[in-house]
């Protein structure tokens, strides 16, 4: 049983996983781990439903073709699946300066003896964006992806073809993390990019205006979209770390908080308490599944809370 | 309250280093880029009232530590509260006297006080100045450490040492010490005859323990003496002891018993005897050992030998012939021409008695026979007239002729008597010179009673050629050299060079000094017998007998300790301040603990 956990790859830890490959082979070990787990599980069967056949027809996908049949009876005909092409998804990440950093960048001082390497928030998330959307692919799902920080910096239309898991790696593998984040104008553009309803999964540590996303998450579920937020967490902002006296500096806005970590603690940690419970009573009031997802943590972790709640999984 | 060190209250400024890190903290540290400082900022204002409160009472507490640190270096003492006590200059004088040694509910008393010093020592701190005096003169300063050490060595002397002394080294120690609390702590058994003389102590606080209990009844001997010293071979001890009842008694001599006896109360016993030895012989007078040991035994020395031979010249006139003949009868004496008794006129050889002539006519020719024989005095000028003399064993002597005694060059002589200021009868080697004929024209002293005893001592003592005597003395007393001897050896027979004094052993017995090897006299150490009376003054006769500016009087031997280093009002406030530090440390860890339990809760 140990040795079957090990060699799943989402199960891994995320820093040590992230060192072994680029984006693409990272989010594929991924959620083959993570398919791999659910059909070790109790939940077998939740898988894209078997319809009918029907006959070929020119510029069907050949993996489709039923090869058995057409050794038997010399008849080309496609497997069809029940809504294997229903779900048009958008996964819009954050890609904002305030991602682009991890909890081992602290000074050894506030770090503490100890600590382990951890990759920063946009690391892990544009990791986890890359196997949401490999997993949606593999669901014969329309899958597409925008990235913004204080603008939209990439926006790829959600589409089932074949290249667009390519796509998606490529916009992914983009730079990004620009100053602030502007999450509204996103979640508008990814609205847009889905002409019907559809999912919207939004990763992000939401260090933004809470009102305005608010706005624009209510916007979307207004026009029926399926709306789930991943809520990306650096330990070491969850919880401050060691002790030490510095100036901390928001490398968005500049903003510098004076503090010993050792007076403010405790209310630190009291205080991300009660934004995430805001987080959550605002995203559980509009009926936005809302995630918290610490960068420690393996990446099957996630995605299980991320589709696993909305009965998505294949 | 004060300071014993106050420069070290500069250390006071450290109070400024929390100080600055609590108003500055805001402007150091490093800059770390945090993504989530709005958090930060919003639990800094949620919060910011109780951070306030507790940096400022952190900081508060730290300055409080800081504080107590530099005040308890700076070592203070105060009146109205402290611990333990002030650095004090204490010198604990313990009376170990012969009386200290007796026994009592078991125990020598000794042992008790030592005991008693002990605490004492105990309850002492690197500042304090401590010495040790003892009864018998010794003073030893130091650490409590090598205090207890010498505490351990002690033991009882012999003698009944000098209180008064003792008690003035330990007023001169405490005094030098330099500090301000001064106190000599005295323990003794508080005995009558010891405490005679009244030492005035100044500047310093005497605590005083004496035994409440009454003392032991005593038996002692309080003399055992030779007579005479010189035994031809016949001689007498004589022996009183002291008891309220009759006494069973021995008497030795070279350790064999020679008497034994029983004497009333305070009853000179006089035992005459013949012993077989001779030379000089220590000898014993003892009793049956009680409480106190040391006072059962006294000592005393006797030389032994064949008596001396003495002629006669008819010169020296009838009385000083009759002297002779009672002499030669009862054997201090014989016949024989060992000893010359001549008018100095018909001096022909030394060692001689030697006398001015009875006729002044002869006065030339006895001049001349004394530059012949070498004595260096000469008959001067004759003075008529009834005078008085003066010296040992001259009382009532009177002189009605008599010549002045010139003393020439080298003359190294001892006077024994004087008439006035010149002297009447002097000694040298070999020879004794009396400036009148001894007739009773010239003087009474020939029919005075003292006559024939001082003719017996000047014939078989002074003039046998043998210098030497029996030297009596008290355990640690000091005395000048004799002349007449080089060395001193004790009982084990190792003998010591004697140097311009001899210190005298602080055991009883008998020690022989000697001459180029040789016997010849005795220092004989026996105690006062004021010693082995052991009653008692009360603490408060004794209290006042000292005259202190500040006496203490502990009624117990445990209080006589707590009392120790009391002699100033004011304590030490070191240990409280460290306290206080260690207190206020002790809460800052109990604020800082609180928050980080809080932290990880």
């Amino acid at each position: 049983m140990e040795s079957t956990r090990a060699r799943r790859a989402d199960l891994f830890d995320p820093a040590s996983l992230a060192a072994l490959g680029r984006i693409e082979i990272v989010a594929r070990w991924i959620v083959d781990g993570f398919m791999s787990g659910l059909h070790r599980s109790p939940r077998k069967g939740f898988s894209v439903e078997f319809a009918e056949y029907r006959p070929y027809q020119a510029g069907d996908d050949l993996r489709y073709i039923d090869w058995k049949i057409a050794a038997r009876s010399d008849r080309w005909v496609i497997r069809q699946y029940e809504e294997e092409t229903n779900l048009r998804a958008s996964v819009v990440l954050d890609v904002s300066r305030s991602m682009d950093w991890s909890g081992s960048s602290l000074p050894s001082f506030a770090r503490g003896t100890g600590a382990l390497e951890r990759l920063t928030k946009l690391a892990y998330a544009e990791r986890l964006a890359a196997a949401i959307a490999l997993l949606l692919l593999r669901q014969r799902d329309a899958v597409g992806l925008v990235r913004f920080d204080d603008r939209i910096r990439s926006a790829i239309p959600p589409r089932m073809r074949h290249g667009q898991w390519r796509r998606i790696i490529s916009a992914l593998e983009e730079s990004g993390s620009g100053r602030a984040s502007s999450a509204p104008a996103a979640l508008d553009q990814a609205a847009r990019l889905i002409n019907r309803r559809g999912l919207i999964v939004l990763i992000s540590d939401l260090l933004m205006d809470m009102p305005e996303v608010e706005r624009a998450m209510r916007g979307l579920r207004a026009v029926g979209h399926d709306v789930t937020v991943l809520h990306i967490i650096d330990p070491a902002e969850r919880e401050l770390p060691a002790s030490g006296e510095a100036l901390f500096v928001d490398p968005e806005s500049e903003l510098a908080v004076p503090a010993s970590i050792a007076d403010v603690r405790a209310a630190y940690k009291n205080t991300v308490d009660e934004v995430i419970g805001e987080w959550r009573s605002m995203f559980g009031g509009a009926g936005i599944g809302y995630e918290i997802v610490q960068t420690d943590e393996p990446f099957g972790v996630p995605l299980r809370r991320a589709f696993a709640a909305r009965q998505l999984l294949p | 309250m004060s300071f014993l060190a106050p420069l070290y209250l500069l250390l006071g400024g450290a109070v400024a280093v929390p100080l600055l890190i609590h108003l500055m903290r805001r402007r150091i540290g490093a800059r770390i880029e945090f993504p989530a400082a709005r958090y930060l900022l919003r639990a800094e204002r949620e919060h910011s009232r109780t951070l306030r409160i507790r940096n400022l009472l952190l900081m508060l507490l730290r300055v409080l530590a800081l504080l107590a640190i530099a005040v308890a270096a700076a070592r203070p003492v105060a009146r109205w509260l402290g611990a333990g006590h002030a650095p004090t200059a204490l010198a604990i004088v313990i009376d170990n006297s012969l009386s200290s040694s007796a026994v009592v509910n078991g125990r020598p008393l000794l042992d008790q006080y030592k005991a008693m010093a002990r605490d004492v020592l105990s309850s002492a701190t690197n500042a304090d100045r401590l010495w040790l005096v003892t009864i018998d003169g010794h003073m030893r300063g130091g650490s409590p450490a090598l205090l207890r050490d010498e505490v351990a060595r002690l033991e009882a002397i012999d003698g009944a040492g000098d209180p008064t002394a003792a008690l003035a080294r330990a007023a001169s120690a405490v005094r030098g010490a330099g500090l301000e609390a001064r106190q000599i702590a005295l323990v003794t058994d508080a005995q009558r005859t010891e405490w005679q003389r009244t030492p005035a102590i100044a500047d310093a606080q005497l605590l005083i323990y004496s035994p409440s209990a009454r003392p032991p009844v005593n038996h002692a001997v309080t003399l055992a003496e030779a007579r005479p010293t010189r035994w031809t071979p016949r001689g007498a001890v004589a022996a009183r002891f002291l008891s309220s009842d009759s006494t069973t008694y021995r008497m030795t001599i070279n350790g064999r018993t020679f008497a034994r006896g029983t004497a009333a109360p305070n009853e000179e016993v006089v035992v005459r005897a013949a012993p077989a030895e001779r030379g000089w012989v220590p000898g014993t007078v003892e009793i049956e050992p009680d409480e106190l040991a040391s006072d059962n035994v006294r000592h005393f020395a006797v030389w032994i030998g064949p008596a001396p031979s003495v002629s006669s010249s008819p010169g020296a006139g009838s009385f000083l012939q009759s002297a002779i003949d009672v002499l030669r009868t009862s054997e201090r004496i014989a016949q024989g021409h060992d000893i010359n008794v001549v008018s100095a006129d018909e001096l022909a050889s030394l060692p001689g008695l030697i006398m001015a002539p009875a006729d002044p006519v002869h006065i030339g020719a006895a001049n001349r026979a004394l530059e012949r024989a070498g004595v260096p005095w000469r008959f001067g000028t004759r003075r008529t007239g009834e005078t008085s003399v003066s010296g040992p064993g001259f009382a009532g002597v009177n002189v009605t002729a008599r010549y002045d005694l010139v003393a020439q060059a080298g003359a190294a002589a001892e006077t024994l008597a004087v008439v006035g200021q010149t002297p009447w009868i002097v000694a040298g080697p070999r020879y004794v010179l009396v400036g009148s004929p001894l007739i009773p024209d010239a003087t009474n002293f020939p029919v005075r009673a003292s006559f024939v005893p001082w003719l017996g001592d000047v014939l078989s003592e002074r003039l046998v050629g043998e210098p030497g005597q029996a030297i009596a003395a008290e355990p640690g007393a000091t005395l000048a050299r004799p002349r007449w001897a080089d060395a001193i050896e004790s009982a084990d027979g190792q003998r010591t060079p004697l140097g311009e004094s001899i210190d005298v052993p602080t055991r009883a017995g008998t020690y022989f000094l000697t001459r180029d090897a040789r016997r010849v006299g005795a220092l004989v150490v026996n105690p006062d017998p004021a010693e082995s009376q052991l009653d008692r003054l009360s603490p408060s006769a004794l209290a006042a007998r000292l005259r202190a500016g500040r006496t203490l009087t502990a009624r117990s031997a445990n209080e006589w300790s707590a009392l120790a280093f009391r002699a100033a009002a004011r304590r030490s406030l070191v240990e409280p301040a460290l306290l206080v530090a260690l207190a206020m440390l002790a809460i800052e860890g109990v604020v800082i603990g609180t928050r980080a339990r809080r932290t990880v809760a």
